[in-house]
């Protein structure tokens, strides 16, 4: 295979700079195999040193790569560019993030709302220095959400914070329903109630367009559904037992 | 020009590295009601230890086996792996401790694979006797980093992100700190601290081909040496034998530990050549020499890698044990390892040596700390076994955490802020000459030219001639480097000036590999003299200290530690 020629429109922004953003025509020469994370070093290496984007592992395992490619949001060093070569690419920042400077945006939000759900095992009283048993079941059942990256990726592409700018968003609902299934962790209800609200499961519009989105498989919609059912659950069951207590007084 | 007054931050303890060890060193230190800070150059959960895969050995016995783990007998397999060139009261510890710290993270979180009695799932690892490495699939890493991250945000550790380390501070033969550089701030910003710990990790980008992130450029070890502190061992670099050909993606161990097979171009599982009662279980040094060999002569594809073969496993174990290693051959090579077998090469992945410490983490220089793959305990002596450094991480970034939070006595205030203002100007004025520089050289080729060098001529074989050559090559490097520039002034943004510096760093770590590399004439775990094939321990049984001087590295050396296990041959 011969090399050929992959053409970049990339989304630049620099405060301080006159104009403030522009959109700047990258020509790079590919190699077999390579991948868009390595097309945009070599630009930066070989044309322009000022382009900022965030990379480090290239394997797609740490998140930090996350941008929109041709308007859709995906780690850069996981995407071939074998399959982009036909026409100019549009890369620009992963949306929803105020951009800090070309690709490289502001990920604060993410991580003010990771915090807001206390992303850390609660843990239940134990033995001492002993760990906890747990079953292959209850493991596969946590497995698909603990392979979250963190990237931002799923509030790149969530349409429902256009209606609630508060929302905790996909990732973080998931990071939630994660410790909900684990029998380790004593929250159980509060976890529930701490999402019971417009700005927690009851914000997702349901259109799986995270689930599709993740790079790494990981379902945020399901999580935010069946948290959803259980909160339901709980509810009904109040009112049944008022219901019933009711019943008991007038009887 | 007056410069405006400096900012200064100070801490009890200061951290530099977000990874695994760096993590545990700051829960620790924060546990003990200390003021400690995290800086980190990429967000912690960005650090390569996210990228582990196999697993992380304790010696408990959840698996069934003919007979009974021990921690002496992980002890003993780890000294053995480390061609007795490990310290074994260092490695005691570990093996000992590592139980603890393990639990631990299950404790914490951590969402460890299972036995079917619901206890912490083991799989059998190289060089080890026992199926001891507890794994989370083939994520442990990311798991465990993710853990000790939420354990971070629960403790309210603060960090520095996206800040990095542009050297460290001396006052008065003590560390008081370190001037930092918030990348997006343009500013240089010294940071007082009565303890700062190094958990900056390895060096792996300055081999053409390595498993390791980007960002691994050695830097932390660089800002040691520079500092005056020695790096130990330096020339014991593992070159990990499974790594996925075209991006040197690595491949964990674990898929031989669940069974999987090396296969040349003839279909013959050549280890049984080179490790017949272990085969593919190998310790790293053996299957990665055993691989190249393979490659080099001939019996590989396309004379540049060999088979990993898992089909046999079935689609059900391959989901199950290894998803991930399944998802990384699909995405980085179109490969789906259910149907076919993954093309490997041997690159590099590890690095044993570092800076040296004791087993509380403390290194030559008073109130300078390290741990993690950056530090030498040491407990790899020339080779690592797989699943031993994330325990390390843990272990010792424990005990480096706890030891330093002992040694604060309140008094970070008290650091003279002179020796920060002299050095930020000392830095300030060499960005203004390096950008006024006309720059016939470019930094990123010399880089390159670096890599390749370090991967030809400094790889898994060694002899004198490459290496020679190699020693002069760097000091012809090193003589362009100073005639390269950099485009932009200022400070912000300037990451075309941390990859300048970074690149400094590279030049002489690759110098203390190459100068320890030559020196030492025998064949010790990594370390591999075509010329001088055999371990000499009349000669030999030393760790190598290299100190930085004006004329480049100075070699001196110190005895290893022997507790309970002799140098014996090492058989496998």
């Amino acid at each position: 295979m011969g090399t050929s020629v992959l053409t970049l429109k990339i989304k630049r922004y620099h405060p301080g700079k006159e104009p403030l953003r522009w959109t700047e025509t990258f020509k790079v020469e590919t190699t077999q195999g390579m991948n868009l994370l390595e097309g945009l070093l070599r630009i930066q290496e070989e044309q322009d040193p000022t382009l900022c984007f965030r990379y480090s592992c290239r394997g797609a395992v740490c998140g930090s790569c996350g941008m929109e490619v041709n308007g859709t949001p995906l780690l850069a060093c996981r995407t071939p560019v074998e399959r982009l070569l036909k026409e100019p690419i549009r890369i620009s920042p992963l949306p929803f993030f105020p951009v800090i400077r070309d690709l490289v945006v502001d990920m604060s939000p993410f991580f003010e709302n990771y915090q807001k759900i206390e992303p850390y095992l609660h843990e239940k009283p134990a033995i001492p220095d002993r760990e906890h048993i747990m079953t292959e079941d209850v493991r596969k059942a946590i497995d698909p959400y603990i392979q979250c990256i963190l990237c931002g990726i799923c509030f790149g592409v969530c349409p429902a914070f256009r209606r609630e700018a508060s929302f905790l968003g996909p990732a973080i609902l998931a990071k939630a329903f994660r410790f909900l299934l684990d029998p380790r962790d004593r929250r159980g209800k509060d976890i529930l109630q701490s999402v019971d609200h417009h700005r927690g499961v009851w914000g997702c519009n349901t259109v799986f367009r995270c689930v599709k989105a993740c790079p790494k498989e990981v379902p945020p919609t399901h999580a935010i559904v069946r948290m959803r059912g259980k909160i339901l659950k709980g509810h009904c069951a109040r009112l049944f037992s008022r219901f019933s207590f009711l019943l008991r007084i007038l009887s | 020009m007056n410069q405006p007054q400096m900012e200064i931050l100070s801490h009890d303890i200061l951290v530099i590295g977000g990874g695994l060890a760096g993590l545990r060193a700051a829960i620790e230190a924060r546990k003990a009601g200390k003021d400690v800070a995290i800086l980190s150059k990429v967000h912690p959960l960005r650090s390569h230890s996210v990228a582990a895969q196999g697993g992380v050995n304790a010696a408990f016995n959840n698996v069934p086996a003919p007979v009974q783990d021990s921690c002496e007998n992980h002890a003993f397999d780890t000294i053995k792996g480390s061609d007795y060139l490990a310290d074994q009261d260092a490695v005691e510890i570990m093996c000992r401790e590592g139980l603890d710290r393990v639990v631990e993270m299950e404790r914490w979180g951590t969402l460890f694979s299972r036995t079917e009695d619901g206890k912490i799932a083991q799989r059998p690892f190289g060089g080890a006797g026992f199926p001891r490495t507890c794994y989370a699939a083939d994520r442990t890493g990311h798991n465990l980093l993710h853990v000790l991250y939420e354990q971070v945000t629960g403790l309210r550790i603060p960090v520095y992100e996206e800040w990095h380390a542009l050297s460290l501070v001396v006052g008065e033969g003590r560390c008081i700190g370190i001037l930092a550089f918030p990348l997006f701030e343009g500013k240089i910003v010294p940071i007082r601290a009565e303890a700062t710990i190094l958990a900056t990790g390895g060096y792996g980008r300055i081999y053409l081909r390595s498993t390791n992130a980007i960002i691994n450029a050695g830097r932390g070890c660089y800002l040691a040496y520079q500092a005056g502190v020695p790096l130990e061992d330096m020339e014991f670099v593992q070159f990990h034998p499974t790594s996925l050909y075209g991006t040197n993606i690595l491949i964990t161990e674990g898929a031989r530990g669940e069974g999987g097979y090396l296969v040349n171009v003839k279909g013959e599982r050549y280890m049984e050549r080179y490790a017949p009662h272990l085969m593919e279980l190998g310790p790293r040094d053996i299957v990665a020499r055993a691989t190249q060999r393979e490659i080099d002569e001939g019996r590989g594809f396309q004379g540049q890698y060999v088979h990993l073969d898992l089909r046999h496993l079935g689609k059900e174990k391959i989901m199950d044990r290894l998803p991930g290693i399944r998802q990384i051959a699909i995405d980085f090579a179109g490969i789906d390892p259910v149907l076919d077998p993954i093309p490997i090469q041997p690159a590099q992945h590890y690095s044993m040596g570092g800076i040296p410490t004791g087993v509380d983490g403390e290194t030559p220089l008073p109130g300078l700390y390290a741990a993690g793959e950056c530090a030498c305990v040491s407990v790899h002596g020339a080779n690592r076994l797989g699943g031993n450094s994330l325990l390390e991480t843990l272990v010792f970034g424990k005990r480096a955490g706890k030891k330093a939070a002992s040694i604060v006595r309140g008094r970070k205030e008290a650091l003279p802020p002179s020796a920060f203002h002299k050095q930020a100007e000392a830095i300030r004025a060499g960005l203004r000459e390096l950008s006024s520089r006309s720059g016939e050289e470019s930094g990123f080729r010399l880089r390159d030219e670096l890599k390749t060098l370090m991967t030809h001529r400094v790889g898994i074989f060694r002899r004198k001639s490459d290496l020679l050559s190699a020693k002069e090559k760097i000091r012809e490097l090193k003589e362009r480097f100073g005639r390269t520039a950099i485009k932009q002034n200022r400070l912000a943004f300037n990451h075309e000036w941390l990859l300048h510096l970074e690149l400094e760093g590279m030049l002489h770590v690759a110098e203390v590999i190459t100068e320890g590399a030559l020196t030492r004439e025998e064949s010790r775990g990594s370390h591999f003299r075509t010329d001088y094939p055999e371990r000499d321990d009349e000669r030999w049984l030393l760790h190598t200290l290299a100190y930085k001087t004006p004329e480049g590295t100075r070699l001196e050396y110190k005895n290893v530690t022997i507790t309970n296990s002799p140098p014996k041959a090492r058989i496998y």
